[in-house]
């Protein structure tokens, strides 16, 4: 079972990531918001994008048949694989038939979450990341913690430290030093690279093509150099239209950096032909499916499916400004880890992932594909909920203050004693600290938090004063 | 089998009844009259650095800049056919095994260019190709909304020569500007030409420590666009 609440406390004590969240994500949501609001027509390409996702979403045999006969079409092989055993099963078999043992890896969420590299390192294969935040995190032996910004939770003087320690670098703490040690170090595993795995943020099913984005480079290099190119994707990031691809990237991009388009955009269809002067020889595209094909069964939570991992979701949740993403304890973090996480695994697995989200809705207001976050969470909740009950662990203590509250809010009258009491009480904790400890379910929240003062007047007061003076 | 037992789920899990349609009409994409001006502004906001060659007597200084700037005196030619497109007069050498030779190489003395170009037939090595400094390639389209040339790999041109090096320069000509991505897609077809398809926009730059900007990451640290007509 992932709990949540077994690190809430590291995360919220731990000063260093604290400051890295507050820096990090301030300047990431400025410049989404700057970037979305240069796009007036923003709202409609939202509803494009999710009309596009939802039709495909409904219709995803139809479009991954179609993409697997046009990528074979092509001349590359398709693989389907169900779980993560036969995923790693094909790349080890790939590897052992070709007697090949170099692999480097562009960043790829669905990689983590079938837990590629470790698998593959069991039997001696040590794929190097080569995304400069994920070579972070695997110098460091962490796992992401952001979809986009994979190395967020570090500040530079963790990471220079990291390659002060791992890599030999003499001591800096200069950004551009420390990416030049890496491009440096990168390079020969490039050159010497003999297979190269990449994700895909979508597939074009018409043309069978996939498309990948980036700003470094190294995906475009990791496509290029080795002679065997292996693109992994889970079963949803298939897209009809190329013409789709034009709404979609505008989305994503501004989504997740907020920028116009991002430094390469890799539209890959097949392996190398005849004539081209490089580029690999074979090309493998795997389908994952590892529960989502039990997420399509419900029409309303199918939607999950949409994402386009752009992170946005992330970014403006004040969980995840808290928490950070390893407190969550799964590969996908913040509202849409909240979502994803109980239905790829089960809501037993994950029984607190829907309740980390105060249903703000910002998750909501930003997501790019429109998936109702908050809607999800509170259906996900109800079946956690269901689930527990059939087990008869329901506190009653829990369903006699929820009917205690119904019956308080049925009525003005009691609503408003209740709340002068609360005056009251709130007047004279404010006065005695000591007091804070001794109330029940107060401390675990006022342990990081100040605790509000209650209002002198309540707002009904102050309108009948205010209507009284005319 | 995998494949037929993920797709007899699929299909059980989806109510065929209930499919919402496919949106017929794009969302609308903002329009250029002055395409090259929109094309240049975002281009130098991505980091990259226009150079407006359309009067063929200013290439050999705006080249000679060029060299300067990326510190080289060799440049890589992609193909023969883009100095021809572009208008660029050359001269071709002498080489021992022209069959072998994939593509271009011109020296500069001194990193001035000088009109026409000496070029040089090479043949292709990968274990070269990481120590050449500056290479030069010709874009199929131009984007203004987004200051993106669009880079198509097919026969005779690689993925490489464009990715390695420390500099690139891209040769774009004026009338293949395009005003949106929109009228992109309209334009071609992904995978008709060639394997691959690359936007590029910017030099390769990275963000991943502290959200702070670094160009040149994996790429080239700096990206040349030289307008032509």
């Amino acid at each position: 079972m992932i709990k949540i609440s077994n690190h809430t406390h590291t995360a919220l004590s731990d000063q260093q990531l604290q400051k890295n969240l507050l820096h990090v994500l301030e300047k990431t949501v400025t410049d989404r918001n700057e970037a979305v609001s240069d796009v007036p027509n923003w709202e409609e390409l939202r509803e494009y994008a999710r009309q596009v996702k939802s039709h495909t979403l409904s219709r995803l045999d139809y479009y991954l048949e179609e993409l697997e006969s046009k990528v074979q079409g092509k001349g590359a092989k398709v693989i389907w694989a169900e779980t993560p055993q036969q995923a790693i099963e094909f790349i080890l078999d790939l590897a052992h038939h070709k007697q090949m043992n170099r692999v480097i890896k562009s960043k790829s969420m669905l990689t983590e979450e079938i837990h590629l590299n470790q698998s593959l390192e069991r039997f001696g294969i040590n794929p190097i990341e080569t995304d400069l935040g994920e070579y972070i995190v695997q110098l460091a032996g962490e796992t992401p913690s952001h979809l986009i910004a994979p190395a967020l939770h570090k500040s530079r003087g963790e990471i220079a430290n990291l390659f002060v320690e791992k890599v030999g670098m003499s001591a800096t703490d200069d950004v551009v030093e420390i990416t030049a040690t890496a491009r440096r170090i990168l390079r020969d595993h490039f050159l010497t690279a003999q297979i190269g795995i990449t994700g895909a943020n979508f597939a074009v099913s018409e043309t069978g093509t996939i498309v990948v984005v980036e700003n470094e480079g190294n995906i475009r290099l990791t496509a290029s150099v080795p002679e065997i190119h292996v693109a992994m994707m889970g079963i949803e990031k298939v897209i009809p239209r190329q013409s789709d691809l034009s709404v979609f990237l505008k989305l994503l991009t501004r989504s997740a950096t907020g920028q116009k388009i991002t430094s390469y955009i890799n539209c890959l269809t097949g392996a190398c032909r005849d004539g081209e002067m490089d580029g690999p020889r074979e090309f493998y595209l795997v389908l994952i499916d590892n529960g989502r094909t039990r997420i399509l069964r419900d029409a309303y939570l199918r939607q999950t499916l949409a994402c386009i991992r752009c992170g946005a979701c992330q970014n403006v949740c004040p969980v995840y400004q808290r928490l950070g993403g390893h407190a969550y304890g799964s590969t996908y973090q913040g509202p849409i880890g909240a979502i994803l996480t109980p239905q790829l695994e089960s809501v037993e697995k994950a029984p607190e992932h829907s309740f980390a989200s105060s249903l703000c809705g910002a998750c909501y207001e930003v997501c790019p594909v429109k998936i109702e976050i908050p809607h999800i969470l509170l259906k996900l909740r109800n079946k956690t909920q269901t689930k527990k009950n059939n087990k008869a662990a329901h506190l009653p203590m829990e369903r006699w203050a929820v009917q205690l509250w119904s019956w308080i809010m049925q009525s003005s009258y009691r609503y408003e004693r209740l709340a002068a009491c609360c005056r009251v009480m709130f007047k004279v904790l404010s006065k005695r600290e000591k007091l804070k400890s001794f109330i029940p379910l107060l401390k675990p929240w006022i342990e990081y938090r100040e605790l509000p003062s209650f209002p002198e007047q309540s707002f009904r007061d102050l309108y009948q004063s205010g209507e009284q003076e005319k | 089998m995998s494949r037929s037992s993920i797709l007899g789920r699929i299909k059980g899990a989806l109510d065929q009844a209930r499919v919402e349609d496919l949106p017929r009409t794009l969302p609308e994409f903002p329009e250029y009259n002055q395409r090259v001006d929109k094309f240049r502004e975002e281009l130098e906001k991505a980091g990259g650095i226009f150079l407006d060659g359309r009067q063929p007597d200013q290439c050999a200084g705006l080249l000679t800049r060029v060299m300067e700037e990326a510190n080289a005196t060799e440049m890589y030619w992609e193909t023969e056919d883009m100095l021809d497109k572009h208008g660029i007069p050359f001269v071709l050498g002498k080489t021992k095994d022209a069959s072998q030779a994939s593509f271009l190489c011109s020296y500069h003395f001194r990193q001035t260019v000088k009109m026409p170009i000496n070029v040089r037939a090479k043949q292709y090595q990968r274990s070269q190709l990481g120590r050449i400094s500056i290479s030069a390639s010709s874009a199929r389209f131009g984007v203004a909304e987004t200051g993106t040339t669009v880079h198509v790999v097919r026969s005779g041109v690689g993925r490489l020569l464009s990715v390695l090096p420390a500099s690139h320069l891209v040769l774009l000509s004026e009338k293949d500007i395009l005003m949106n991505g929109k009228e992109l897609f309209d334009r071609l077809r992904l995978g008709e030409e060639g394997s691959a398809l690359t936007l590029v926009t910017g030099p390769s730059r990275t963000a991943d420590i502290e959200k702070t900007l670094v160009v040149g990451a994996h790429g080239p640290k700096k990206l040349f666009v030289m307008l032509t007509c």
